[in-house]
């Protein structure tokens, strides 16, 4: 470990962790959109995980500092983030907690709409185990919205709601609206979303994970902008024009200090057609990029599970499959979820209703919803989306940016074509049909689109192009443990797919340039996108069940090295592929193997 | 027989060994197969590797890992590459790992038919006789996490190689001993040094040293 500069006062040194001190412009902002509340310190914490990378790309940490957990940033880190709300349920009952403990400042707990609620109108509903610890202004003025998962139980749960009663936290008669979060919790979103950060998803990112013992935790989450559709939704619903237009301001002043609008019109009209336009193009490509990373995100019309700029939150049920299983639903008791390729119609209606929502803003007259189902909006979202699923594909082949932008400026309709030949494979499902899963339902996809996409290259450049892979050999290689033999018998129809697809797939080749330096380039690059090794959702789930029981033994120091070296080992991106060290051992070579064992075997599922 | 061992470094500086694997395969457009020792996060290496032999004029490469399930389609046309390479890693994990794919007499079938095999540090050993080798010395030697006890590898030379060689004292008095354990030589081998077995002839690349019946003799350059 390289020595990072001398340091000669501690105190100075994590002065920037003073600035997270529950104070949010929100809440002087839109009172109304929030619940605050008094917070004292929450004894018996450990450091189960710190984000190191994170922190100094936030600037909370100076870049050269040691990624080492020391007494002095422990104590640190406990002070600033270790805490509990004093709820309703400890006001009634009249407790009293020693002022030393208590924090300065009232820390919020936001209102939003969720479909769970009784109230559909965001009245009674939001950050039911959440309360925001402020805002962080980091390197280059950036601001970052800061929130912490187990902070005990506020009026906004769902259990306040149904039952009509505050609940004390931590109350075992209820779990989900104890307030508290479990440990593993918060392992999985680390794991999770700094895989997904690093494949360039925007999600929200783990700082920080407590440990209380008993399994019980605390997760503290980051991100630019932490604010949902569902957020603004809220006050949709309520036709509060007032409380939104200032909520919309609010999150426009925040998109400008972040530099993700520049050039802001000066009038109203001009920057709610902007930010309709921002949002258009943010959810269809999201939604696209979902649908063919085969990842699993619960949307809906509240607008919840989502981000404003389409980032990942809420990692309880975010999937990423290993196969298209299009048809895999989840059972959440009340209700069946939505499948991945029904993620683009709810994606698109939260576009319909951000157009309902900046109209309404604009014309003060609030329209019924169906009115936008042929804005422009649902046509540009539709547009994108195509695009989106394009670039998607080309760059899942290995095509390199300069090949990709060319197909898509001259040919086009090519790309379409080996579209439709390769959904023909990727979407075939097992003849078993639909069949009970672990947590819901499920119809198995039966092709492995990666492994072709990974080895046709290789074996065309190795064969020579006019030598192509005969239909078994092309069965071998793309059938998954899915498939049974009806499945992949080789029907006429079969047989002449196989040959369109490998005649379309080197014809978009040979478009873009010489055919064995194309191929090469995309040899290379294909080996790491569709590398053998990637991580699925039930992988995730296994791999932090391995991770708490190797627990003990594993310091907030290894916790970050483990996660470090596993998302290293999920990155796709051919651009950022490092150089290894091979003369590197490290003790947690044991761990990382089993992990691997683990992202094998689950490969292909959910 | 076509071998080329390589005692270890990165692709900068290992130009002269991958030259002579080259001029060796007498083929103007080659193929070339990359085998991981292990295949975690192999594909990093194996985008190093291709990239120094597309500097010297290669196109066409199949990256092969054997660690994990692969297809027989795949495994037909590595066999017919005109170069293998075996890279380095933990040697203990790769035997084994060769060992469970049934690959050790598809191998020795390919060199015997004319392929160039070549090798670096633990791919390297997997060419001798056994991967002794690879458990001493005991400060710098691999860890068999895989409980292997029967060291037998390809056995396509009779010497034993020792990659990463570093010319001290402590490293001397090791191999000194060891090899008063065998009966033929340990080639101790610097990175970026190697060497070419072609059929009867035995060449050197850059200063390597021989380990015999406990004394040691400096050869090469």
């Amino acid at each position: 470990m390289a020595h990072g500069r001398a340091r000669k006062n501690l105190e100075d040194e994590y002065s920037q962790f003073d600035q997270i001190d529950g104070r949010h412009p929100l809440q002087k902002a839109l009172p109304e959109m929030v619940v605050s509340y008094r917070v004292r310190e929450r004894k018996g914490a450990r450091i189960a995980y710190f984000n190191f990378h994170l922190a100094k790309e936030m600037g909370l940490l100076p870049a050269d500092q040691d990624e080492v957990m020391t007494p002095a940033l422990e104590k640190k880190l406990l002070e600033t983030f270790s805490i509990i709300i004093i709820n309703e349920f400890d006001e009634m009952n009249g407790r009293k907690f020693p002022e030393k403990e208590i924090k300065p400042h009232r820390y919020m707990a936001t209102r939003y709409l969720q479909l769970q609620h009784p109230n559909k109108t965001g009245k009674t509903s939001g950050d039911g185990r959440s309360v925001w610890n402020g805002q962080f202004k980091g390197k280059g003025g950036k601001v970052w919205d800061l929130s912490s998962c187990g902070s005990g139980a506020t009026c906004l749960s769902p259990a306040t709601a149904i039952q009509g009663k505050f609940f004390e936290s931590g109350d075992p008669s209820i779990s989900y609206g104890c307030g508290y979060s479990e440990l593993d919790e918060g392992f999985s979103t680390a794991f999770f979303s700094e895989i997904m950060h690093r494949n360039g998803y925007s999600t929200e990112r783990a700082l920080l994970v407590l440990d209380y013992g008993g399994k019980i935790g605390l997760t503290v989450r980051v991100h630019p902008n932490l604010l949902r559709p569902s957020h603004f939704f809220a006050w949709l619903k309520q036709s509060d024009q007032k409380a939104l237009e200032k909520l919309v301001d609010q999150w426009i002043f925040q998109q400008v200090k972040n530099k993700v609008f520049v050039n802001l019109p000066k009038t109203k009209a001009g920057q709610y057609k902007l930010c309709l336009d921002w949002l258009t193009d943010r959810f269809a490509r999201t939604s696209a990029r979902f649908e063919d990373d085969y990842i699993f995100c619960w949307l809906d019309w509240d607008g919840d599970n989502i981000l404003m700029d389409g980032g990942i939150i809420d990692y309880g049920s975010i999937r990423q499959f290993g196969l298209f299983h299009s048809e895999y639903r989840y059972d959440d008791v009340e209700r069946y979820s939505t499948t991945i390729v029904e993620q683009k119609q709810k994606a698109k209606y939260l576009v319909q209703t951000f157009a309902q929502m900046f109209d309404y803003l604009k014309t003060s007259q609030k329209k019924n919803i169906k009115e936008f189902s042929n804005h422009s909006s649902m046509t540009k979202f539709d547009e994108i989306f195509e695009e989106q699923k394009d670039i998607n594909l080309l760059e899942k082949i290995g095509f390199n940016q300069k090949h990709t932008e060319l197909l898509l400026t001259k040919y086009r309709s090519d790309v379409y074509e080996f579209r439709k030949v390769f959904a023909y494979f990727e979407t075939a499902k097992s003849s078993e049909g639909l069949i009970e899963v672990a947590d819901g339902v499920n119809r198995n996809a039966i092709f492995c689109m990666r492994d072709i996409l990974r080895e046709l290259p290789q074996l065309l450049l190795a064969r020579g192009v006019n030598a192509r892979l005969d239909a078994d050999e092309f069965i071998e290689i793309i059938r998954s443990s899915y498939a049974n033999d009806d499945d992949v018998k080789l029907t006429p129809t079969m047989k002449s797919k196989i040959t369109q697809f490998q005649d379309l797939y080197l014809k978009l080749v040979e478009l873009v340039g010489k055919t064995s330096t194309v191929l090469l380039t995309i040899t290379m690059r294909s080996s790491v996108i569709n590398k053998y090794d990637r991580v699925t959702g039930d992988a995730v789930t296994t791999v932090v069940d391995k991770v708490m029981n190797a627990r003990p033994k594993l310091s907030a120091n290894d916790m970050y090295d483990v996660l470090r070296e596993f998302t290293e080992f999920q990155n796709l991106d051919p651009d950022l592929i490092q150089k290894r060290d091979h003369n590197k051992k490290s003790n947690r070579e044991r761990l990382m193997k089993t992990m691997v064992k683990i992202v094998r075997e689950y490969r292909e599922g959910l | 027989m076509k071998l080329v061992f390589h005692g270890g470094g990165h692709a900068e500086d290992n130009k002269a060994l991958n030259l002579e694997a080259l001029r060796m395969c007498k083929d103007n457009d080659p193929v070339i197969t990359y085998i991981p020792a292990c295949s975690i996060d192999s594909e990093g290496d194996f985008l190093e590797f291709a990239k120094s032999f597309q500097d010297i004029g290669v196109g066409r490469f199949l990256y092969f890992p054997i660690d994990v399930p692969f297809d027989q389609t795949m495994l037909m046309q590595v066999l017919k590459s005109n170069m293998i390479h075996l890279s380095g890693g933990n040697t203990f994990y790769f035997l084994n790992t060769m060992r469970k794919a049934k690959l050790m007499p598809r191998l020795k079938e390919f060199v015997r038919s004319g392929g160039v095999l070549t090798g670096l540090s633990a791919g390297g050993i997997m060419m001798t006789p056994d991967i002794s080798s690879a458990g001493y010395p005991e400060f710098d030697c691999d860890v068999n996490d895989e409980h292997m006890k029967d060291f037998r590898a390809l056995k396509l030379v009779n010497f034993e190689f020792f990659p990463h060689y570093r010319n001290s004292k402590r490293y001397e008095q090791e191999l000194i001993s060891q090899s008063k354990l065998i009966d033929y030589p340990i080639y101790a081998v610097p990175d970026g040094n190697g060497i070419v077995v072609e059929s009867e002839n035995t060449k050197f690349i850059g200063k390597c040293f021989c380990f015999y019946k406990g004394k040691k003799i400096v050869i090469g350059r």
